[in-house]
């Protein structure tokens, strides 16, 4: 399997962590995940695998939800605690880009949303 | 299942609340235990496609010699390994076929077909797939990652690479041989990354000139001697 985009990779991966929990294969509605803006992860192309990617595997073709989050940061120059998604901001207090980052690379598989009325005729 | 909540009508939804990178740390954390058995202090060199890697590991393996071994990561062919041999250091070429990164597996494989056990080693290099984005979210077990940005490529690139630039330890500045020629704003890339970054180290070198190497193989050798 050549995985062009790393996003395939993770895709595979989402799937592997959803049948191992689950313990079988099972039609799925939803899944709910997680993706911080210092995950290094494009949604666009997360939802584009993951689509395939479930269907191919036996999952049915589930839309995929992303709560996108913010970054944690704290200003360095005047302590003042702000969320970001962007970098190009400073801190909104006091305009610096001194800061330290606190969270952002948050990416978790959530939750997923099954039909058993649908998944007792698969 | 970890949880059941019942939803409208027959839908229900089952907590699975596990991180996605799970199977990579595994094996980053497989790897930093046998980098620590075998005393060998790890680097994790990334940047875009043609920013110099390989130019800067040759320019360590004259430095260091023997006591330093390499991987190189790339989509195909083993030229990298063969510059690193001719410049005096072991090499062992991951050809990745298409993927954008390497994993902590693809280098838990790598060290097992290494030779680890020379007395004398003491440094692994590993050089990534050249990509600013994939490789950021791949902890590969090392104790330093080292994010490498050429003059060429314009001192705004850090802030639109987040995800790597706030997750290394040394900002590696190439080519400074062509800053006469080119408008890059070296204290606006430094600013920058140390507001990702506070704590990064900041070395500015020209692979090809050799200036700044001397300092840099020398802080590097300082942080596992």
């Amino acid at each position: 399997m050549v995985d062009l985009m790393h996003e395939l990779s993770l895709a595979h991966d989402m799937t592997r962590i959803i049948g191992n929990t689950l313990g079988r294969k099972v039609h799925l509605e939803r899944v709910n995940i997680t993706v911080g803006p210092l995950s290094g992860i494009s949604p666009e192309s997360l939802k584009f695998c993951f689509t395939e990617i479930a269907r191919t595997e036996g999952f049915g073709e589930p839309e995929l939800v992303i709560n996108l989050t913010e970054a944690k940061l704290i200003c360095l120059d005047c302590n003042t605690e702000y969320n970001a998604r962007d970098f190009y901001e400073g801190c909104p207090e006091c305009g610096s880009i001194s800061r330290r980052i606190l969270s952002g690379r948050e990416f978790t598989v959530d939750s997923v949303e099954i039909d058993e009325g649908k998944d007792r005729h698969v | 299942m970890k949880g059941k909540t019942d939803m409208c009508d027959d839908t229900v939804e089952v907590d699975i609340s596990t991180p996605v990178m799970d199977k990579n740390d595994r094996f980053a954390a497989s790897n930093r235990k046998l980098f620590n058995e075998k005393k060998l202090y790890t680097l994790n060199l990334i940047s875009s496609p043609g920013a110099g890697k390989t130019s800067v590991l040759e320019s360590m393996a004259r430095f260091f010699g023997g006591r330093m071994a390499v991987i190189e990561g790339d989509v195909q062919t083993r030229r990298d390994a063969d510059r690193i041999e001719k410049a005096g250091c072991q090499a062992w070429q991951i050809e990745t076929g298409g993927a954008c990164h390497l994993d902590a597996q693809a280098v838990n494989h790598a060290l097992g077909h290494m030779n680890l056990s020379p007395e004398e080693l003491e440094l692994l290099a590993i050089e990534n797939v050249g990509n600013l984005i994939c490789p950021s979210g791949y902890d590969l077990g090392e104790d330093m990652r080292i994010g490498l940005l050429s003059i060429p490529e314009g001192d705004d690139k850090i802030l639109k690479y987040p995800s790597l630039f706030s997750s290394i330890n040394v900002l590696l500045i190439n080519k400074m041989d062509l800053i006469p020629y080119l408008n890059f704003d070296l204290d606006r890339a430094i600013e920058e990354c140390r507001s990702l970054s506070p704590e990064v180290e900041v070395f500015t070198v020209s692979a090809r000139t050799g200036e700044g190497m001397e300092e840099f193989c020398k802080f590097v050798e300082s942080s596992f001697s």
